[in-house]
């Protein structure tokens, strides 16, 4: 269904608790079997998103991510659990949920052959926008990416960043209640990024409820209002940004850079009150520590007492990635735990 | 140590192996391609036409039927072909008392050939034949197998061969059927292909999240995939037409041919959307299509009249689009018959797409699994 005008959403600050919630997830599980093996993608997932909200999605590759979007856009029915979007089922009503979401999987999925302009028509014909307002509406969205001047060239000549962009505004034509975007920015550069985080951000002021997905720390952090932390099929965390860093026990990092560490030294910063963990990794020490711009003279002090030169000295919030190594023991990338790692704190965490 | 240049060529050797044999389907489909031209096209081509239906009559007046006319008739329907074990009955013959009638029921396409015996007071006492020459191997089929009554008869009868449709050569007779065969390609490579290429490349990942029917895809589909076989087959018969030399015998018959055309691209673009509907890669389309592109074409009759094949392969023309195509341009282009004998290919033609996009619809999947 088509909506003209913007729906008018009452729009709390992202994450309160008196903003109503557009999709429930209630003990959600996808299991895929195949002969030789069965994998369960999805594994007893239950939460909530609320209206208006960019709600993100961080786990590494293959954690699960793609697959929940997946069952919440209708492409795939869920081994067992409910999901409802803005109250239709997703097993029962996917025709009424299909006409209130907009979506941009993770490939691009528009016709490479056919112009920017064509595209947009042949999905604004889709999701049945009236034809009266279509033109004007492709015209719109194609300002809004920047692409008004490529309107009519095969995508098939535009960046990877142009295309994204396009296939964004592409899931947006008919003024969805609810945007899901799969790795939006995945393979873009930076410039690209900021153009596309951009974008997303003033469709969210659109009273438009955004779910992302994407496996880059900073993507999360500077666009979503919560962030729920997938790993194995698992929600093993969910908040906002400013609850998730009080997670872990250590409130800042202090990072200090030598030529040589004394092993005297590293055992005393142990000792010093607040210190809660302290990582030599070549040239370089990590300490973590609660109210750490307290902690530094006395840390200084070690150093001097100690003749290890200081080369350089920084102090830090824990990022998102910190918190998520603390959480799962590896990085978003690099991904060097297996299954084992999942429960427990990570190399970072309290000694 | 292995030299390099052999240690490269033995790792692509060993990667060519091993995706082949991850493959069993494809290996399957390799195999049964030269088993389906040996037991098809084997029998297809080189099978002996029996129980072609002639009609026989006997010449009037006088009202009674002659020894010649009775004795022949006889023989006629039991001379068989074929080695002793399996011996198949030639020529079926029917028994007319109205010589008109019996060449009505030849023009309409029930009978191949009508022969009449000539009566008592005949001048030449000559037997006339009338045949029904569109295919090449039927005329003189029946003219042997009168020869060979009449000589055991002992009667000394010349025979006049009349071919109602004159001298039609086997390049005329094979044009109609390549018709068909440049739909099937048209509409394999366009409706067909386009369906599983855009599944391949997600494209379809993009609007099943949109609220489009199955319906609506796949009668999308059919509609641009017939489009596209129409043009193909309009073009090539027009080609054929100049390469074989028929020659249309009215605007009526040219309507005629692009209405079979564009039905016969509706059946077969059904066919192949509805198979196209469950692939979701090209490789394993592709055989497929293949293979149906060999059944479809040898079973349709284009290289040799279906009447020659067993009874088993008989069946399968009788759920080919292309039989009907075949049948109803061969009725239109060299038989110059019209809508009377030609509605029955057009029913089957509609019912067999009516069935084909039921069956698109129905096992398209909706979602990714």
């Amino acid at each position: 269904m088509y909506n003209a005008t913007s729906q008018e959403v009452p729009l709390g600050e992202n994450g309160t608790e008196e903003t109503p919630a557009i999709i429930r997830i209630d003990h959600l599980t996808k299991v895929f079997s195949s002969k030789t093996k069965t994998v369960t993608a999805v594994n007893d997932v239950s939460f909530e998103v609320k209206r208006g909200e960019i709600f993100g999605l961080l786990g590494s590759n293959g954690a699960g991510k793609s697959t929940l979007i997946r069952i919440l856009t209708t492409l795939l029915s869920p081994t067992s659990g409910q999901a409802f979007v803005d109250d239709y089922d997703i097993t029962k009503d996917q025709e009424k949920i299909r006409s209130i979401i907009g979506v941009c999987p993770q490939n691009y999925t528009s016709d490479l052959e056919l112009t920017a302009y064509d595209n947009l028509e042949f999905y604004g014909k889709l999701q049945n926008v009236p034809d009266s307002l279509l033109p004007d509406r492709i015209m719109e969205l194609l300002k809004m990416a920047g692409l008004a001047d490529r309107a009519y060239m095969p995508v098939g000549t535009f960046s990877g960043g142009m295309k994204r962009k396009l296939e964004i505004v592409r899931a947006f034509i008919h003024r969805p209640l609810i945007l899901f975007l799969d790795e939006p920015t995945i393979g873009l550069d930076p410039e690209a990024r900021r153009e596309v985080w951009q974008q997303i951000m003033m469709l969210n002021k659109e009273h438009t409820t955004i779910i992302l997905t994407t496996h880059y720390m900073d993507e999360a952090e500077k666009l979503c209002g919560r962030i729920t932390f997938v790993e194995h099929g698992r929600i093993i965390a969910l908040d906002t940004m400013e609850n998730l860093r009080k997670l872990i026990p250590a409130g800042d990092l202090i990072e200090i850079g030598v030529n040589h560490m004394d092993p005297r030294a590293e055992e005393a910063i142990r000792k010093v009150d607040l210190v809660n963990a302290v990582t030599v990794v070549e040239h370089n020490v990590t300490i973590s520590a609660t109210n750490g711009s307290q902690v530094i003279p006395s840390i200084l002090t070690v150093f001097e007492k100690y003749e290890v030169p200081i080369i350089s000295i920084s102090i830090r919030s824990p990022s998102l990635e910190d918190i998520f190594i603390y959480l799962t023991g590896k990085g978003l990338d690099g991904g060097n735990g297996d299954g084992n790692e999942i429960s427990g704190p990570g190399r970072r965490g309290p000694p | 140590m292995m030299p390099g240049i052999l240690k490269s060529g033995v790792a692509i050797f060993r990667r060519d192996i091993k995706k082949f044999l991850s493959n069993p389907f494809i290996i399957i489909m390799t195999l049964l391609m030269p088993i389906m031209y040996l037991v098809v096209f084997g029998n297809a081509m080189g099978g002996t036409l029996t129980h072609i239906p002639v009609g026989v009559v006997q010449e009037v007046p006088p009202y009674n039927d002659t020894l010649l006319f009775t004795s022949a008739a006889y023989q006629l329907n039991h001379i068989s072909q074929g080695s002793q074990s399996d011996a198949e009955k030639l020529l079926d013959v029917t028994i007319y008392t109205d010589e008109a009638q019996a060449k009505r029921d030849l023009a309409d396409g029930k009978l191949s050939a009508v022969i009449v015996f000539p009566s008592l007071v005949s001048n030449d006492n000559a037997v006339r034949v009338y045949v029904d020459s569109s295919d090449s191997v039927t005329p003189s089929l029946v003219e042997g197998a009168i020869n060979q009554v009449l000589q055991g008869l002992g009667a000394k009868n010349p025979i006049i061969v009349d071919k109602i449709y004159g001298d039609i050569k086997y390049i005329q007779f094979f044009g109609v059927g390549v018709i068909m065969m440049a739909i099937f390609s048209a509409t394999s490579f366009g409706g067909g292909l386009a369906l599983i290429k855009d599944r391949e490349n997600g494209i379809h990942e993009g609007y099943l999240v949109t609220p489009i029917k199955r319906t609506s895809i796949i009668m999308g589909i059919i509609a641009s995939g017939t489009v596209r076989a129409f043009i193909a087959g309009f073009t090539i018969f027009w080609i054929d037409l100049l390469v074989t030399g028929i020659i249309l015998q009215s605007f009526q018959d040219f309507l005629l041919v692009l209405l079979v055309i564009f039905i016969a691209c509706v059946g077969v673009t059904s066919l192949v959307v509805s198979f196209a509907s469950r692939f979701s890669a090209q490789q394993e389309y592709q055989s497929v299509i293949a293979f149906f592109n060999l059944i479809l074409f040898m079973t349709s009759g284009a290289f040799y009249p279906v009447i020659g094949m067993p009874g088993w392969l008989r069946w399968i023309t009788l759920i080919n689009p292309e039989y009907y195509g075949v049948h109803a341009l061969r009725s239109i282009l060299l038989r110059d018959q019209g809508l009377s004998v030609i509605g029955i290919d057009l029913i089957a033609l509609l019912l067999f797409s009516m069935a084909m996009i039921i069956l698109g619809v129905v096992t398209y999947r909706r979602t990714l699994e």
